[in-house]
């Protein structure tokens, strides 16, 4: 019995195949279970599900080998999505392949119901649709008293996972769908070429016609579409790119050809058939594009020529950013002394290109109360943006403000400080679908808080997967004194390597121009050698 | 020993593992104890979990050694 089990934060596919030729089944039998609107009377928008996932796969298996010696059962399959999943999605999808009806309906009951009981899956919390639409935690995922603690950066990478929902999507004309991510699996409508071609410039004949001259009946262009049956000793003149204008053709180079009016003679016949053969490139029903993909310019060329002309994807993103700091001032004054110009601005706007979004800018006072008055001019910005950006002010210090700031602004702070150097006091916040960050005002903390936490939002609110760690071996030693926290050193990753580039401080500049990596190095790990094995997320988006 | 905490027990632990390092393997009753001493609001879960040894529910006359993976699973709410 073969036994097929997934764990996955992906949407479950709408059509699932049944397994292939495993002999004599009668029945293939599906369930899905789907996540319902309400939840303990309350209206919801989404689920969120949590496994313990190499248990979970075990008690699945163990299951399904014990029914199996009740009910004969030939295959099965089983998907449980985890994490948040809208309304109306699969949480779950069994398929049952037994040789008849009767024992793969028992048999399935009878699964669900031993799974509802022992296989380690919870229900975490329930995600509430409030009145104007905003989504809202219902049940928060720590219940712990409001203290907003020092978070690893995986949990702190995972709680703004967990709490990011993809937002809803829309179709758009393909010339807006640039950077964003499909939201739709997009298969071929039809076989590419949709017709055997023609890759010669050359004289279309039959495949088994071996005669030496030939009548020339036809002249066929690239955008020609004339069907018609060969006869023995008859050819068409035909473009490179023309369809043929039958199946069971071949095409000879006219460089082998000798034409007489409207003559030929073959002189020399080539083993190849010279056509593009119907479908391929791609047949008919088979996926072009997944959903989840982010749609670069030869995905968008494919949606194209299938006729996908109004592909459903990602919303652009709308995102606020403030900067805070009277020693800042904009790039093209002078600074005085103790004056620094603002790089962050355009620091953020560059790495926000990344996603398609509309950003709008602003440069808040020091001051508490000229801060609120200033930002009140972006009223509507504010209520309507997806994430909100906090430049500075996120330490401790007198003047520090970004955190009573987004609390001004409505949001829930989930957690203010990352086990992280640089960016350790880092700010997230939460307001329904509203996510906001107090970045630390360093150059280089801004660049490593976005790369681990922000990007990391931001990819979920379009709906693709976040950026993961890699691996690679360093090309040169890494010399740090062990520190209490992870650090993210900047590096260069070249072949064949990561290189680490210099840095002392969260202040240094000057290494962010040529970083494309970031290495993590594990709490009191101190020095790497060289040729060492290293986790390293990459910037270069 | 890694004790894994799932579901709402992660709210209760504030944590989703914690290190033991017993001296020597321990039952059932022994590692409550220790958990217990650590986090004692689990206590009032206690009733509803149940202990898995390496990803398998533990019998009742399992015992938990240093190199095990030890989780407690509170009621499960899947499909």
């Amino acid at each position: 019995m073969k036994i097929e089990i997934q764990l996955t934060h992906e949407p479950v596919l709408e059509k699932i195949s049944p397994p292939p030729s495993i002999g004599a089944h009668g029945a293939w039998l599906e369930f899905r279970g789907v996540v319902r609107g309400e939840e303990d009377g309350q209206t919801i928008s989404a689920l969120e599900y949590e496994a313990y996932p190499e248990m979970a796969e075990r008690e699945i298996r163990r299951i399904f080998e014990w029914l199996a010696a009740k009910y004969p059962c030939l295959a099965a399959k089983v998907i449980h999505r985890v994490g948040v999943i809208p309304v109306g999605e699969t949480a779950i999808y069994v398929g049952v392949a037994s040789p008849h009806r009767g024992e793969a309906i028992a048999l399935l009951a009878e699964f669900m119901d031993r799974l509802k009981q022992d296989v380690p899956i919870w229900k975490r919390r329930a995600i509430a649709t409030d009145l104007v639409g905003r989504v809202t935690p219902c049940a928060p995922v720590e219940a712990r008293p409001a203290s907003p603690t020092l978070k690893s950066l995986d949990e702190a990478m995972g709680g703004i996972r967990s709490r990011c929902l993809p937002l809803p999507g829309l179709r758009v004309p393909l010339a807006e769908a640039f950077g964003r991510v499909l939201r739709e699996t997009v298969c071929a409508p039809e076989d590419l070429p949709d017709c055997d071609r023609s890759t010669r410039d050359g004289y279309a004949i039959l495949q088994n016609d071996t005669s030496e001259n030939f009548q020339v009946v036809d002249t066929l262009h690239a955008a020609d579409w004339k069907p018609r049956r060969l006869k023995t000793g008859e050819t068409v003149r035909i473009a490179t790119g023309a369809p043929l204008p039958g199946g069971n053709m071949r095409v000879v180079m006219q460089e082998n050809v000798e034409r007489t009016g409207d003559r030929i003679r073959i002189l020399k016949r080539e083993n190849a058939l010279n056509l593009r053969q119907r479908g391929e490139d791609v047949r008919a029903g088979q996926t072009l594009v997944p959903t989840g993909e982010r749609l670069d310019a030869g995905k968008l060329a494919l949606l194209a020529t299938a006729g996908c002309v109004q592909p459903l994807v990602s919303p652009r993103l709308r995102v606020v950013h403030f900067t805070t700091g009277d020693e800042v001032v904009p790039p093209d004054q002078a600074p005085k002394p103790g004056q620094i110009r603002d790089s962050n601005s355009i620091l953020i706007r560059g790495l926000l290109q990344h996603f398609p979004c509309d950003v709008v800018q602003t440069h808040l006072p020091e001051d508490f109360e000229r801060a609120k008055t200033e930002s009140r001019k972006q009223k509507a910005e504010i209520e309507n943006a997806n994430v909100i950006l906090v430049s500075g002010g996120a330490s401790v210090g007198d003047k520090d403000f970004a955190r009573p700031m987004l609390q001004w602004l409505g949001f829930e702070i989930v957690f203010s400080q990352v086990n992280v150097r640089p960016g350790r006091p880092l700010i997230f916040g939460v307001d329904g679908s509203r996510m906001a960050f107090g970045l630390p005002g360093n150059p280089l903390s801004h660049f490593v808080c976005f790369h681990l936490f922000v990007a990391t939002a931001l990819a979920k609110l379009v709906g693709e997967e976040p950026r993961e760690f890699q691996r690679c071996a360093l090309a040169a030693h890494l010399e740090d004194a062990p520190c209490p926290r992870e650090t993210l050193w900047p590096a260069r990753r070249d072949s064949p390597g990561l290189h680490p580039l210099r840095w002392s401080s969260s202040g240094d500049i000057t290494c962010l121009a040529e970083t494309n990596a970031l290495i993590r190095v594990p709490a009191n790990r101190g020095s790497i050698g060289a040729g060492t094995e290293a986790d390293f997320l990459p910037t270069n988006c | 020993m890694r004790v894994l905490f799932f579901a709402q027990l992660k709210d209760v632990t504030g944590c989703d593992s914690v290190e033991i390092a017993p001296a020597s393997p321990l039952d059932a009753e022994q590692l409550w104890a220790a958990l217990l001493k650590e986090f004692p609001k689990l206590a009032a879960h206690r009733p509803s979990v149940r202990l898995a040894k390496n990803c398998e529910y533990a019998a009742p006359d399992v015992v938990f050694a240093a190199n095990d993976e030890v989780a407690l699973i509170p009621p499960v709410s899947g499909g």
